[in-house]
This record gives structure tokens, C-alpha cells and sequence, in this order.
């Protein structure tokens, strides 16, 4: 008897150390950024893959976040490329601009600064022809936001 | 600078086949609509660039869109693939109708 309670217990255990986080990472990032990713990318977060092939450069602290220096970067040709997104996880509007890129470009680049309310992740999505997707993320510290 | 004014800095010669950097700032206050203004209370009305066209020799290179997240006097650079001498355009507009252009040659030697 003891036993089989044990055994139960540790189903119980492992089965809510499985599945808990996930359920509250689920309900926690039907975000406005997932809401605005769906909306003007046509996919969802979780279907865009990181790859170390998008190179985002962005402060690890910011000074202010009303001006954060963001630039991305790749060597994928940019033949294959359709378009730059940057999104900001926090912000009030996590979409910020995105870039159209055409051959006469001659390489994947794009330089700008943004407002960041708060410290968040920046991510860079790379739209590829072939309908795909590729993004880069990394945190940035503010320490003073730019949103309000 | 007066709203709309911009900055466009390109290399004056390039080499045919450069790489170059194009670079731009351009004055605006890019509001985005959802601060309140801290004496009033109000919100202050969105005022900021929505796109932003670069061409060289009239062809498109790059059509950029954008919201009141991009900072005030917003800078923006790219790179363009030079193959001949010519003129560098970007024409941008804001959410209130502003319409602006701002051109810079490049010679290929």
C-alpha cells in the first residue's frame, strides 16, 4: 500500500514539474507580442526558430531607453531575403518598424534606434523568400524607460 | 530643425560594385500616441513617420515601415549595392499627411 502511494505521489510530482511551467509560459506569452507577431507576420512566436545566422547587435545596459541603439546584421544572401522585423517583448507595441530589403541592397543590413519602455528582450526576425523565418533575441537593461 | 527636416549621408564616390552605407536622420518627434501629457493628463496625440522609401535612380532599394516605437529624430541606415553613378532619394512620410524628399549623389570611379 505504501508503495503504490509512493509510486502515485511520484507520477504526480514529475507529471506537474513537466507540465506546470509550460502551462504558465503558455499563458503568461499570449502576449501582446505573440498577438502582434500572429497579426503581422501570419505565424506564431513558437514557429520562428533563433539562428546564430541573424546577428543582432543591441546594448546589454541601455542609458536611456528612450534611444537604443539596435542594428542586425547577416550573411545570408540578400537575395534570399524578404524583410527585417524588430519587435520589443514589453513595450506597450512590441511591433517597431520593418524593412523591405531588396538585391540592390547588396548585403543584410539595418541600422536604427528605438524607444524601450522597460527592460525586455529585442528580437530581429529575418522573413526569407522561401517563406520562412529566422530570429536573433537578446535582452537589454534599461535602467530609464522611453515609452511614458 | 523644422519636423521633416533630414539628414542623408552618402560616400561621394564609391567604386562600381561597392557595398555602401547609407545613412539618414531625420527631425520629428515621433509620438506615438500613448503617453499622457504628466501636467494635463491628456493623452498626447500620435505624430510619427509611418514609412520611409530609399531609392537610387528611382528604383526601389528598401521600404521601411514604422511606428512610434522608433526614437525622436529617428536614424536609420542600410546599404546599397553601387553598380553606377547616381541619385540616392528617400522619401518619407508622417500620419498627419507630412510628405518629405532628400537626395544625394554617388559617383562610381
Amino acid at each position: 500500500m505504501d508503495r503504490r502511494r509512493f509510486l502515485v505521489l511520484s507520477v504526480l510530482g514529475v507529471a506537474s514539474l513537466t507540465f506546470v511551467p509550460g502551462l504558465m509560459r503558455t499563458s503568461l506569452a499570449a502576449s501582446k507580442l505573440e498577438e502582434d507577431i500572429q497579426k503581422r507576420l501570419g505565424v506564431s512566436l513558437s514557429q520562428i526558430k533563433e539562428s546564430a545566422d541573424v546577428k543582432l547587435q543591441a546594448p546589454t545596459i541601455a542609458e536611456s531607453g528612450a534611444n537604443v541603439p539596435v542594428s542586425v546584421e547577416s550573411d545570408i544572401p540578400v537575395e534570399k531575403v524578404d524583410s527585417i522585423w524588430i519587435f520589443v517583448d514589453n513595450n506597450p507595441s512590441p511591433w517597431i518598424t520593418d524593412v523591405k530589403l531588396t538585391p540592390m541592397n547588396g548585403k543584410v543590413y539595418f541600422a536604427t534606434r528605438i524607444k524601450m519602455g522597460q527592460t525586455s528582450n529585442v528580437r530581429a526576425i529575418l522573413k526569407l523568400k522561401d517563406g520562412s523565418y529566422l530570429m536573433a533575441t537578446k535582452e537589454v537593461k534599461v535602467t530609464v524607460g522611453g515609452c511614458g | 530643425m523644422a519636423v521633416g527636416a533630414g539628414i542623408l549621408r552618402v560616400p561621394k564616390e564609391a567604386k562600381k560594385g561597392e557595398i555602401v552605407k547609407v545613412q539618414m536622420v531625420i527631425t520629428h518627434p515621433m509620438e506615438p500616441g500613448t503617453r499622457k501629457d504628466p501636467q494635463t493628463g491628456q493623452l498626447i496625440p500620435a505624430y510619427h513617420l509611418t514609412k520611409l522609401e530609399v531609392f537610387f535612380n528611382d528604383k526601389t532599394v528598401s521600404v521601411i515601415d514604422m511606428g512610434g516605437g522608433v526614437s525622436a529624430n529617428p536614424f536609420i541606415g542600410l546599404t546599397l549595392k553601387v553598380e553606377e553613378s547616381g541619385i540616392v532619394k528617400i522619401s518619407y512620410e508622417d500620419n498627419k499627411g507630412g510628405k518629405w524628399e532628400k537626395t544625394a549623389e554617388i559617383k562610381v570611379v
